[in-house]
Formats: structure tokens, sequence, C-alpha cells
């Protein structure tokens, strides 16, 4: 059945059930349902392009979700991008995808240069109050056709849009019911921003099995003080988010199951799960299961898992991120992708199902990492994988300079592109700071700066991260900014990142 | 105390300005984000060995090098 009729289906069967709930604000499946309808139906009679996508603007609320479903049921993929973005960011997605229109569930900021039809949200209130309408004739997404559309980092400042379908989202969401012992009716808290694709691992398998979202806003999560008196009032009983946040959260001796009983299921995804955390995680919570998951963007969300038990606790001394999904294959491969030793490691190429078609209006980009593999379509990762003579995929590191930091993905060059461009600015590199975990702790900038009248470096940086603020997302922003009068070179003449990263992390 | 309080700050912010300015607030200009303020609580407790109630953290609080010089010495 497509995944539209799914969720659907719980409006109809059962009405009232909640499918949402904001901080106590709850709306049920039968609104979900109809809002969707609504709107589905408002979009299908505008004049638009068909088969483009539709960029949707706004947070975590619930006429988010409504608008996700409307774009789909009336046969347009969505693309999400958070409230919190710079215009720039917006400007480029709207070059890139040229959707067929925009819908803006919040004030889009006033520099936009969105050049299609924009869906405020007042139109979108008046539309999802109307009545019910009977007989609709919607052209659901289905099959291979664009289901979202979520748009990551790229090496060159330009960001690729990857383009999931429908068949690709149903295989992983089958795999979400299959292989972790969830139950339906499952409370899950939902707290990644929805333009990260981390949100689809608690949207859609939920919301597909009747499930409730309680959300846990960006605001709730930056003052502890108010997530901590939260978190026991959502009674969840599945929490997915990256490590960092759980991270976070062990900070508290009260986050444990004496305090959060209902807590059952733990999904991680977005970053290295260590050993540290899953066993702190596992002393709080000992009836609880525990899942370390692993994928790229470009496959679906996930598509590797693993249960973190007490026997893989006291085997590894790094997690490994599990075995591929039953209609997934993963190959190792070496630079010339021929297939390594059985032993050995090698790059982890993705093959089946949930892999998607590749960039939108990017041939290129999509030529180079979407291969064909022995006549299969597979997806080029840069991860180095390696398997263990159980069959365990262990995570070896990257082959680029793609690095994770707090669960997002970052191109390295990408930074350096943005840092480029800033006036002040005549030569940077970004450089990661690991921990003793593996794990990037922070992103550090060496900037040979142009001459300045600036009186402290201090004020200096403040306006390079001000210039900076303009086009580049929060996440990427370096933490440390650090002044040089050169920077060193490779034999080659390009500026020798590697040298400095061994000098940060010695 | 306060420097060693002062010298986590720097290591995390990169900056020598919140020893200059003690009033200067980390949040408002960038300086701190919540990941980088669970490290602060984090370094405070491996190097100082204080036990911040994270449950009681309000930024408000927290947001100049002086306010938490003053929480970790009444600590």
């Amino acid at each position: 059945m497509n995944l539209i009729e799914e969720i659907d289906k719980w409006g109809l069967d059962d009405t009232d059930r909640v499918a949402y709930d904001y901080l106590g604000e709850k709306n049920t499946y039968g609104e979900l349902k109809k809002y969707s309808d609504n709107l589905a139906a408002y979009i299908s009679k505008l004049k638009i392009e068909k088969n483009a996508p539709i960029m949707i603007y706004g947070g975590q609320d619930f006429l988010m979700i409504a608008s996700f479903l409307a774009s789909v049921k009336s046969g347009h993929a969505y693309i999400p991008v958070d409230v919190h973005s710079p215009v720039e960011r917006l400007n480029v997605i709207n070059q890139i995808a040229k959707p067929a229109a925009c819908i803006s569930l919040a004030d889009l900021p006033q520099e936009n240069e969105i050049d299609v039809p924009i869906i405020t949200l007042d139109k979108i209130k008046e539309v999802v109050k109307q009545p019910e309408l009977e007989n609709n004739e919607f052209n659901f997404v289905s099959g291979n056709d664009n289901f979202y559309i979520i748009f990551t980092s790229g090496t060159t400042g330009v960001p690729k849009g990857v383009q999931i379908s429908h068949d690709n989202l149903q295989s992983f969401v089958d795999w979400m019911g299959q292989d972790f012992g969830l139950k339906k009716d499952i409370i899950c808290i939902s707290q990644p921003p929805y333009s990260f694709d981390l949100s689809v691992m608690d949207l859609y398998p939920t919301l597909v099995n009747g499930g409730k979202l309680a959300v846990l806003p960006k605001d709730l999560t930056t003052n502890f003080k108010e997530l901590f008196a939260t978190l026991p009032k959502l009674k969840a009983n599945e929490w997915v988010s990256t490590p960092s946040f759980m991270d976070l959260c062990l900070l508290n001796p009260e986050f444990n199951q004496g305090n959060l009983p209902e807590l059952s299921h733990f999904l991680f995804c977005g970053e290295e799960l260590t050993v540290n955390t899953a066993k702190r995680l596992h002393e709080r919570f000992p009836k609880a299961r525990i899942f370390n998951t692993y994928g790229p963007t470009e496959a679906t969300v996930a598509m590797t898992q693993v249960e973190i038990t007490e026997q893989i606790l006291a085997d590894y001394a790094r997690l490994p991120i599990g075995k591929p999904k039953e209609d997934m294959e993963v190959v190792l491969v070496d630079e010339d992708l021929n297939e390594v030793a059985s032993t050995e490691a090698g790059e982890i190429l993705i093959i089946g199902p949930s892999v998607s078609k590749g960039y939108i209006n990017n041939p290129d980009k999509t030529k180079t990492a979407f291969i064909n593999f022995k006549g299969k379509k597979a997806y080029r990762t840069g991860d180095l994988g390696q398997f263990d003579e159980t069959g365990q995929l262990l995570y070896k590191g990257r082959i680029d300079f793609q690095i994770k930091l707090h669960g997002f993905r970052i191109e390295l060059e990408d930074v350096d592109h943005h840092l480029d461009k800033i006036s002040l600015v005549s030569q940077a590199v970004s450089v990661p700071k690991y921990g003793k975990d593996h794990k990037v702790q922070q992103l550090i900038a060496y900037i040979v700066a142009n001459e300045n009248d600036f009186d402290s470096e201090f004020k200096l940086t403040q306006a390079i991260r001000a210039e900076l603020k303009e086009s580049m997302m929060d996440y990427m922003m370096p933490q440390k900014f650090v002044y040089v009068d050169s920077l060193p070179l490779t034999n080659n003449g390009k500026i020798d990142r590697k040298s400095l990263m061994k000098e940060v992390n010695e | 105390m306060k420097e060693q309080v002062l010298d986590i700050l720097v290591d995390l912010t990169g900056s020598e300005e919140v020893r200059d300015n003690l009033n200067l607030n980390l949040f408002d200009n960038g300086l701190l984000d919540s990941m980088a303020t669970v490290q602060l609580l984090l370094e405070l407790q491996t190097q100082l060995g204080i036990d911040v109630p994270i449950s009681e953290f309000e930024r408000s609080e927290w947001d100049t090098p002086n306010k938490i010089i003053a929480k970790v010495e009444n600590n």
C-alpha cells in the first residue's frame, strides 16, 4: 500500500487518535487527513508545474507535517527547509531545485529571491479550516516518484539535493517496522529539524504505525532546565537522536529508567555512537533496547543496524555499525572499485532499493557518486568500512574531508569555500579537532586575514562571523578562529590541511 | 579557580577576549552554543571536580565569564 494511504487510514478509522503533540498542544490523525486533503486540493487547483517539487519553509509544527503530506498527495515531492536557514541557502536551493511553489509557514527573510508562487501561512490556515471536501481526486506520489528532497553540504559551497522516492522511503519504513521490535501505538520523540534526514526516522515509521510524535522543539534543547522538566511529561517509548544529544541528556543523573519508565527503545544515527555513551545509557536504562544505525542521506536515513547488548559492549572497543537490512547489500571496494578481500577495509558501496536516484539537477555529482557496479546501481559513500568475522560492519573513517559534527554532515571544502568569500579573509582552511573518542569536537578556522582596522582579533572574528552567518548554516560555523601569517602548503602548492590536522590533534 | 575557569573558556571558545572582558555575553556573541555548553560542564567536572546539575542550568545565569566564575566559586 502507498505510504500516504497507510497514514490516511488512521485518519479514517480512528479520527481522534493523536498524531502530534507539541508540548501539550495536540493534533489528531483526523486533522492530519483533513488538513492535508484540503491543502492538496488547493495545490492541485493552482496552475503550477506538475511533478516539480514544492519547497516548504518552517520549523517544528503540525502544519509542517500536514504540508509535507499535502505536497505528496498532490503529486509533488517536498523540500523541507528549516526556519533557521540563512537566506543565501534558501536562494541557492530555489535556484537548483526550481520548485513549482513555496509554502512558507514562517516569514521568509527579506532578501529572498524566490521567484515561484508563495503560499503563505495565512492562506494555509484558511484552507485547512474549510469544510472537508468530498471525492478528492488526488494523484499521490508513488513508486519511483520523488517523495522528498533533502539538501546536504557539497564540496564547492553548492548544496546537493538528495532525491528520495516513495519506494526508497517505503523500503526504509518497512525495515523500521520489522527489525527493531517497535510496537504500534508508540510515542516517539521528534527532536531533529525536518531538514535533517534523521527526522525521517521518527516521522514516517511513527505515522504509518499510528503512533504519536512528541515534539522537542529546538528552543527547548538549548534551555536545559526546561528540557529536563519536559522529558518526563512526554511519556515517550522511543527515542531517536544523535549520540551528541544523548551525551547532553546523560549529564543529568535524573535521566534514568526510574524517572522515564516508558522509554523502551533508543535509536541512534547521524554520527558515531561511542562505547562510552552506550555504556552509560545502558546503566541508566538497563531494561531498554539500544540500537546503533548507519546510513547516508543518499540511502534513505539508515540501512544497517545492530542492537548494542552487554555482549557487544564487552566485545568491541569501537562499536560496530551493524548488518545491512535484508533488501540491501554492502560491498567494500578499493580505489579502482575492485572488491577487497573479506577481512580488509574498503570504501562502503551501498546497493539496493533504498538508494536514491541521485542529486536533483546535478548530473555531474550524480555520476560520480552513483555508479554502476556489476550491473547494479551503487552509491559510493566515501566512508571506509570493514567486516569482522561475525559479519558486523565496522566504521573506519572517511576517505575525504567530510566530517560529522554533532550529527551534522559537513564538507570541510564547503566551509573553506564560505570562508574564502569573506571580504576580510585572504586565505583560510578549516580543521577538525577530534576528542578521545574519534569524534569531531570542534571546527577550527585557520585564517590569513586581509589588512584591517580592528584593534583586536576578537573584533575581527565577530565581523567574520557576522558575514559568514549570511551564507552559512549555524552548524557549519567554526567554533574557533586562529589567525596566522601564512598557511602551510603541500608539495603541490595546495593548502596543507593534513599537517594542520596533525598539529591540532597531537 | 578563576584562572582555571578562564583557561577552559579560552580553550573552548578559541578567544582570549573572555579574559579581558569578563562581562562578555558568550551566547549572544556566538562563542558558546548548546553543544559547547555541554563541553564546558564536562570540563568543569573533569578538571575541577565541580558538579553542575544540568537540570538546573538556565542559560541566562551562565552567559558571561563573570557569572560562570561566580557559579563555580559558590559550588
